[in-house]
């Protein structure tokens, strides 16, 4: 296998890689077929994988994980407050229309909020562990 | 925190390229490292003083 990929040459695999995904699952939505575009997005993911392997430049640092970091925690600092938010609109302006459909978009929402928040709590808790701070 | 990172590559006549290659980062830390925009982890400091085959202080101050 090509073990000696350049990051320019890499530059261009992911950009063939991204148009080949969107012109698969447009094809996929086009001729209704969801498999098609589950799959075109699983090979996708797996070769971008692979090919990540074989560049022989850094692609990913101490810095880059720093950045993806912080992004992350503003992205969840922004989104769970908006979803919950949100989903109390939805559902508390719907109250005497329990089921319909933009309360249930309320519930949806609050339940994707939650969701997060789950995520976030269960990853702080194993990072916390994993760096020892736990009190010894 | 200040560093000479930018004196030592230049003495050792080295680009900003080989250094991230030795030191295992991408070229975009060490320039921010140059800068003073981005503080290297301890071990990383390590890493770029011992390409430069110097002590921690004498690339590094706080």
């Amino acid at each position: 296998m090509y073990n000696n990929m350049s990051y320019k040459t890499f530059k261009w695999v992911r950009i063939f890689m991204a148009m080949f995904i969107a012109a698969t699952v447009s094809i996929a939505v086009t001729i209704e077929n969801v498999y098609l575009a589950l799959a075109a997005v699983i090979i996708g993911m797996i070769s971008m994988l692979l090919i990540k392997k074989n560049v022989k430049e850094v692609l990913v640092d101490e810095m880059v994980n720093s950045i993806a970091g912080k992004s992350a925690l503003m992205a969840y600092s922004i989104a769970v407050p908006v979803l919950a938010v949100l989903s109390l609109v939805f559902m508390f302006s719907n109250l005497k229309e329990r089921g319909s459909d933009m309360y249930n978009l309320g519930i949806i929402l609050s339940y994707i909020a939650l969701g997060q928040m789950f995520i976030y709590s269960f990853f702080y808790y194993y990072y916390q562990r994993k760096y020892g701070r736990d009190g010894e | 925190m200040e560093n000479k990172i930018r004196m030592l590559r230049a003495e050792k006549g080295m680009t900003q390229e080989e250094l991230a290659e030795k030191a295992g980062v991408t070229r975009q830390t060490i320039i921010a490292i140059e800068k003073g925009k981005y503080v290297p982890s301890l071990e990383l400091a390590f890493k770029i003083c011992k390409v430069f085959d110097k002590k921690i202080e004498e690339v590094f101050n706080y």
